[in-house]
């Protein structure tokens, strides 16, 4: 192989952390205040319901179907997490247990639609596109009815405090304080140190790359991706399979719709409607094909770093935020575009 | 095993009178609803409201079509509901600026026309080479082509409806072809009696938006150039098998641009419409889904993603059927938010028949 092939295929291996780096470096030039610890922050906290609704969508994406359900799911799970706390909270339980108890029916409920879904796509063998566009307009319309039309409120403040909480307090020269804010004297400086929904966020996402990368259950989504009949023969339960890959789709959906619902102390039926394509746009950034049998978790968070960087630098220099789509949309015909070119490349490390 | 096991088993036993209600589900369940609508519906049973249903689905008409072509391809095309709000806001902008620089009405509105779908065919243009000559996957390509649509049509308009156009555009988008005055026996085509005052407007009976004389002819091209021409084979062909189209002769690569660009002439087309229907050139807001909505159409219409299925007036059913609930439910009081669930179940029961009866279809 000569050099410069040599060349070419590192950078077409790699180009998506190395346009990552070159977003860092340009809006750390160009924009103010972008490459500080609180700069990092908002954009690793702003990251938080993406990551976990393109995790999902990498997921289904590797058993080569498609799922567009998740950003309804997301304010469905929202709505219902909102409204049911602010119930509990009215029925006179302490904030911590209306919250908990909300969070952990939410989290059940929203196994449903991504029951739903695998039903329809394994047994009945729907389309999955069909599948969870059906579903999505189910869950959409369910949480507009339960809302009337407009955001769920009355969540207890309690969720404010966590969902904007950060994970570690750092006070100089004082000490150290996790999750809560230590009481210090007025004008005292307290830094901030990791969003606590980033840590959440990151927790859940491992596993699910975990699950994908190490375990007999991801071995069997490649599988499945790769070639469903192949995988059939090969005596693995395809139906029950993709039933469960799109329950766990849906329950990570649910949860960025906690996460949602924490980090803005409301429920909204279109907290996500604008994520459904963003979650395909990251993971295909992080280079996994539509067909199936390719992708990785992290490589798709690495997708959504792309894009969150690019909204948060653009929104940072004064940028008009519509600017952002046409930035994406090139963004994502240059990803396939080299997967075009540099097929074999690309691919080498899946 | 028996007989009956037989008979069940096999998809040409079954009565041929099965097999039409299987095949053309969609049309009698349109039927069914309008049934049931008139019994429960206020005012749903009228000439009026029948008229009313189709001229405000003359845009969802057209996306539809547009959808159809690319999905017998066996693609599909995300771009057609954005397209449509640049072809709307860039025709308006150019109005605008013409209209205010003193140029005649007509000239504003036809050059305006003429940008609109320009901007669109630049769309299709663009999705259509990605996809057949650059081989990127249609749901990404025209993803692609959407983002950029979307910023392009924001900096237009800047976020904000465009007004302050040449005055007549509603009165040509929402004019009937003939108006009748009952009490006084007066009538006249494409605007009302002289004599009558804009205050007796209530008592006109209108027959025919004209938006029906655009969608009607633009059917009729469709449906024959899908049904019986040699590009409709081809685009049959193309979704059949890709390989096979390539091996017996078809230009593929340029069909297939042939059809995005097509896609998106329709989606840019049903932009103007919609300037002409409201006045304003409206961009598209985020979440509008009319892409998923006309997408949705098509398959109820008994289309495949698969691509190789496909008819335009099956689409046709499936926008009116969707248009025919969104009113129904409307106007029997039901709660507008009930439409998405109920169309959600509609879809499933749909993909759900065609895929229990496959060689129905």
């Amino acid at each position: 192989m000569t050099r410069r092939a040599g060349i070419t295929s590192f950078v077409g291996q790699r180009w998506s952390v190395l346009f990552f780096l070159v977003e860092l470096v340009f809006f750390s030039a160009v924009a103010r205040g972008f490459f500080t610890l609180n700069g990092v922050q908002i954009v690793l906290f702003y990251s938080t319901t993406l990551a976990l609704l393109a995790t999902a969508e990498t997921l289904v994406i590797v058993t080569g179907g498609i799922d567009l359900s998740v950003g309804f799911v997301m304010g469905f799970a929202s709505v219902i997490s909102a409204k049911l706390s602010g119930r509990f909270a009215e029925m006179g339980l302490a904030p911590e247990l209306a919250l908990l108890l909300a969070i952990l029916i939410t989290l059940a409920i929203g196994l449903l639609p991504g029951f739903v879904n695998g039903l329809l796509v394994a047994r009945l063998k729907v389309p999955p596109f069909l599948a969870t566009f059906a579903v999505q307009g189910i869950t959409y319309g369910t949480s507009l009815l339960i809302t009337q039309g407009s955001a769920a409120i009355n969540v207890p403040n309690l969720a404010n405090v966590i969902g904007n909480g950060y994970f570690i307090y750092l006070v100089p020269g004082q000490g150290v304080s996790l999750f809560t804010r230590p009481q210090v004297a007025p004008g005292t400086p307290v830094i901030d140190i990791i969003p606590t929904m980033v840590v959440v966020t990151v927790l859940f996402v491992a596993v699910a790359a975990y699950l994908l990368k190490r375990t007999r259950f991801g071995q069997h989504t490649y599988a499945i991706g790769g070639n469903i009949d192949a995988a059939m023969r090969a005596g693995i339960n395809t139906n029950r399979h993709l039933v469960a890959i799109y329950v766990i789709s849906s329950f990570l959906a649910t949860l960025s719709g906690i996460i949602y619902m924490m980090e803005y102390v409301t429920g909204k039926s279109d907290a996500g409607s604008s994520f459904m394509l963003d979650s395909v746009v990251a993971v295909v950034i992080g280079g996994a094909s539509l067909f199936g049998g390719t992708g990785t978790v992290w490589r798709t968070i690495l997708g959504v770093l792309i894009l969150s960087v690019l909204e948060m630098g653009l929104k940072i220099m004064g940028v008009q935020t519509f600017d952002k789509y046409i930035a994406v949309g090139i963004i994502l015909i240059f990803a396939v575009l080299i997967d075009q070119f540099f097929p074999e490349l690309v691919r080498k490390e899946d | 095993m028996g007989d009956k096991a037989l008979v069940t088993n096999n998809g040409r036993a079954r009565t041929p009178a099965m097999s039409l209600l299987a095949r053309n589900w969609a049309f009698f369940f349109l039927v069914l609803t309008l049934v049931v609508f008139s019994f429960t519906g206020k005012n749903f049973f009228a000439i009026n409201n029948f008229q009313n249903i189709v001229h405000l689905g003359t845009t969802a008409l057209l996306l539809a079509c547009a959808e159809t072509f690319v999905i017998i391809t066996g693609g599909i095309d995300l771009s057609v509901g954005y397209v449509l709000g640049l072809s709307a806001v860039s025709a308006s902008s150019a109005m605008q600026v013409l209209y205010a620089a003193h140029w005649s009405v007509a000239a504003c509105i036809l050059v305006g026309i003429g940008v609109g779908l320009v901007s669109s065919l630049a769309c299709g243009l663009a999705a259509g080479i990605l996809v057949s000559r650059y081989r990127v996957p249609p749901f990404i390509a025209t993803l692609g082509t959407q983002g950029i649509a979307i910023g392009v049509t924001y900096h237009i308009c800047g976020g904000f409806p465009v007004w302050y156009l040449p005055p007549g555009l509603t009165e040509i988008g929402n004019a009937y072809v003939l108006y009748i005055h009952p009490a006084s026996g007066a009538w006249s085509f494409f605007s009302r009696p002289a004599g009558i005052a804009a205050s007796q407007i209530k008592e006109l009976v209108r027959v025919i938006p004209v938006s029906f004389i655009l969608i009607f002819v633009f059917l009729i091209v469709l449906w024959h150039l899908l049904k019986n021409t040699r590009f409709g084979q081809h685009t049959y062909a193309i979704g059949g098998s890709m390989d096979a189209a390539v091996r017996a002769g078809i230009n593929t690569r340029r069909h297939l641009i042939f059809v995005y660009v097509l896609s998106a002439f329709l989606a840019g087309l049903a932009g103007i419409v919609d300037l002409f229907q409201t006045g304003t050139g409206n961009f598209t807001t985020f979440g509008a889904q009319l892409e998923l909505f006309a997408i949705a159409a098509v398959i109820i219409g008994g289309a495949s993603l698969m691509g190789g299925k496909g008819r335009v007036l099956a689409s046709v059913v499936g926008v009116i059927l969707l248009k025919v609930l969104e009113n129904g439910l409307n106007l029997s009081g039901v709660e507008p938010f009930y439409r998405y669930i109920a169309v959600g179940l509609i879809l499933i029961v749909a993909v759900v028949i065609d895929q229990l009866f496959p060689d129905l279809f």
